[in-house]
């Protein structure tokens, strides 16, 4: 008896753990099921059709219908092809792709945050349609950067879907009083957050956190001193780190940028505490609606050797299985001029396609303008299958700069012999 | 013969909850072990070449000072919290035992903390201490700092947020069942030892204390496992930083499963949880044991 008791108890201790593993997609499945059921009476009545999932991870409902009437136009013109767009939260996305790779419960399509495309194609998740595009004349337009990030070892396994990067935002009024211009030098940054650095306001707000997010943040700096994620410990390197923790032992920046997302540096903005701030185009209409009488100029975030921007926004991905070709046609449909246009544009995104980037819906906006020339500097990140680890080698190496416990100098040098043995 | 039987089907009624434990805990268990053994990690997931390499996994966690650093934070967050928990809920107990007005109603609005999800509770306590946050705008309109902490950028004062984030979250658990343990002392104990003379906390520490051994016993080993699996509260408050000064083997071993993809040294890490678990059980059952037969 006594020792069944202590059977029992370890038991527990292990069932407790094992839960924490364990995701939530009970519910999920059930919609799913009902859904099924109901979709076998409407098959019964009409010819097969064949039936295909999309993942993604953009909330609300406005987002799910802009991206039904794509999925919607696609049936519209394949009637015999059916996509239902799934949500599943961005911070369970990878989680659930992993497991499904291993249970191989797995959707038909994926829309994947641009930086991850290389992990998965990797690990076998994405179908190989290389020879698909090859003859395809569109694929000429779309811009190296987003391009280059659906590809992996020489094959393609997706397409872009939608681009944006950053650029510095700047409060007119702030400016105007400190009697600063928008700086397009480091030098000229140091010299205006300084100024502007008065009654509570810090100069410049970005967002550093030990993540993806603070990587992406970090990258334009990186990129404009003239290095790449693989020499972080270069001289380039240690000056991208120095320039923005200057800022914070200047106090022209709040060390708090290790906790701050990207929302949490628009808040700042836009009650008035940083003066300027690297954010963004999805920032734009939160702006226009919370703070309608802000004025605020863009522009590139400054430079040391050059201009640079970083590539963020998401591709399409084609998952291996059985529906590869209507995947496929799928993901050439979206894509296509006249059906991405105004998909962008509804959803704030650049185009990842030069001819639709030439539209002046984009080139005349003084707002949008910004953004619309950086995607010709902007980078991809990695594109390296073990970009997650390196990504978080360097978010860590960020923390350790911008909280002054050590030196740009120790955290990039140590940073740079994490990342030569992630890629030896 | 009647006595072989009725073992038989005292076996059989646990049968049910027996295979179910094999299946759904005793699989996923051996399972982690046996990935933890392998080399799983995202440039040879799809191959199927998964080569065995025996202990390396734990063998790398501990060259890279993981180990170290995420048990020694998650020992002294466990410590921190039941501790702080246990003491404050002890005291709740003791005054709502005394019976005013309001009690029963006061005692039921402590258990709110408990109620709300850790994920809102991470939330607000995230804003509560951020540098303009509501926590220094106190203590700086109380001329107790100069300037704003901060909290959540400095190692020792960002773990201290986490302890008295979860503290806050466990004070209502360790109450209740300090509460009910309390309601097990028969009452003219402490009436004879009023009568033989015995002040306040004569009585607290000769009556109550002793008695509500097995309580607090149960209490810190259930407190010991709760608290050291903590993963939403960290994940959204700290993100296991500034630079993994809060980060927990929970945390660590879902950054390495579910974020970089490196799938054995994930699983080596949970391993490493799970025997600190296992031992504090084993530990917790020898104590009843004696307990029991003392």
């Amino acid at each position: 008896m006594r020792r069944f008791r202590l059977w029992t108890l370890a038991a527990t201790l292990v069932f407790a753990i094992a839960l924490t593993g364990c995701g939530n997609n009970s519910s999920e499945n059930t919609s799913k099921e009902s859904d099924n059921a109901s979709a076998t009476q409407v098959e019964k009545a009409a010819v097969e059709k064949k039936k295909l999932t999309l993942w993604f991870y953009f909330e609300g409902k406005e987002r799910f219908d802009k991206l039904k009437t794509l999925t919607d136009g696609f049936t519209a013109q394949n009637p015999n092809v059916e996509i239902e767009p799934v949500y599943v939260p961005f911070a369970d996305l990878k989680k659930r792709l992993s497991v499904g790779l291993a249970a191989e419960d797995l959707p038909d399509l994926v829309i994947i945050d641009n930086p991850d495309h290389a992990a998965y194609a990797a690990m076998g998740l994405f179908a190989d349609i290389t020879d698909e595009v090859s003859t395809w004349t569109d694929k000429d337009q779309f811009y190296e950067g987003p391009w280059s990030s659906t590809i992996y070892d020489g094959k393609q396994y997706g397409v872009p879907l939608g681009s944006n990067n950053l650029a510095l935002y700047y409060n007119e009024q702030m400016l105007a009083d400190a009697g600063v211009t928008p700086p397009q030098t480091w030098d000229e940054l140091r010299e205006a957050a300084k100024k502007l650095t008065k009654n509570g306001v810090t100069g410049l707000g970005i967002s550093a956190p030990a993540n993806e997010e603070g990587t992406f943040q970090f990258l334009p700096w990186l990129l404009s001193a003239g290095a790449n994620y693989d020499q972080l410990g270069s001289p380039e390197g240690i000056k991208a780190f120095s320039v923005l923790a200057d800022l914070i032992k200047d106090g022209s920046m709040s060390k708090e940028i290790i906790n701050w997302t990207q929302s949490d540096v628009l808040k700042q903005f836009s009650t008035g505490k940083v003066a300027m701030m690297v954010n963004g185009p999805w920032q734009l209409p939160e702006l226009a609606s919370t703070v309608p009488d802000l004025k605020f100029g863009l522009t590139f975030v400054p430079k040391d050797k050059a201009f640079s921007s970083v590539l963020g926004g998401e591709n399409l991905g084609v998952v291996k299985g059985d529906h590869v070709k209507e995947a496929t046609a799928f993901v050439k449909y979206v894509v296509s001029p006249e059906v991405i246009k105004p998909f962008l544009q509804s959803f704030g995104y650049f185009p990842p396609r030069k001819d639709v980037a030439a539209d002046p819906y984009w080139t005349e906006n003084p707002q949008l303008k910004v953004f619309a020339e950086n995607m010709e500097y902007a980078m991809p990140r990695g594109p390296h299958p073990k970009w997650p680890e390196i990504s978080n080698v360097i978010s860590q190496a960020m923390s350790k700069a911008f909280t002054l416990h050590s030196t740009p100098e120790e955290a990039a040098k140590d940073a740079q012999s994490k990342i030569d043995a992630i890629l030896k | 013969m009647g006595k072989s039987k009725e073992r038989i089907a005292g076996y059989l009624f646990v049968l049910p909850a027996l295979i179910y434990m094999l299946f759904f805990v005793g699989y996923p268990v051996i399972d982690n072990i046996r990935l933890s053994l392998i080399d799983v990690n995202v440039m040879n997931f799809s191959s199927g070449d998964h080569p065995f390499v025996g202990l390396e996994n734990y063998k790398i966690l501990q060259r890279e000072g993981i180990l170290a650093t995420t048990l020694t934070n998650t020992i002294v967050y466990t410590i921190g919290c039941i501790i702080i928990q246990f003491i404050c809920g002890l005291g709740f107990a003791m005054l709502f035992s005394i019976p005013f007005r309001m009690a029963a109603r006061l005692r039921g609005l402590v258990m709110i903390s408990w109620l709300l999800p850790a994920t809102i509770t991470a939330m607000v306590f995230k804003y509560m201490f951020s540098a303009d946050g509501i926590v220094n705008e106190l203590l700086m309109q109380v001329g107790l700092i100069p300037d704003p902490i901060k909290w959540l950028v400095e190692p020792v004062t960002a773990m201290l947020v986490l302890v008295v984030a979860n503290t806050w979250i466990g004070i209502p658990f360790n109450m209740i069942l300090i509460t009910s343990g309390l309601t097990t002392i028969p009452k003219d104990l402490y009436e004879s030892a009023a009568i033989d003379g015995a002040n306040t906390m004569k009585r607290f520490f000769k009556i109550t204390l002793p008695l509500l051994k097995p309580t607090i016993l149960s209490l810190l080993v259930l407190g010991f496992i709760y608290t050291f699996r903590v993963f939403d509260l960290v994940l959204i408050t700290t993100h296991g930083g500034p630079v993994d000064a809060t980060q927990m083997m929970s945390t660590y071993a879902y950054k390495l499963s579910f974020d970089e993809f490196k799938y054995s040294q994930g699983a080596a890490l949970s391993n490493v949880m799970l025997l600190v678990l296992l031992v504090v059980g084993f530990v917790y059952m020898r104590l009843v044991n004696r307990e029991e037969k003392a």
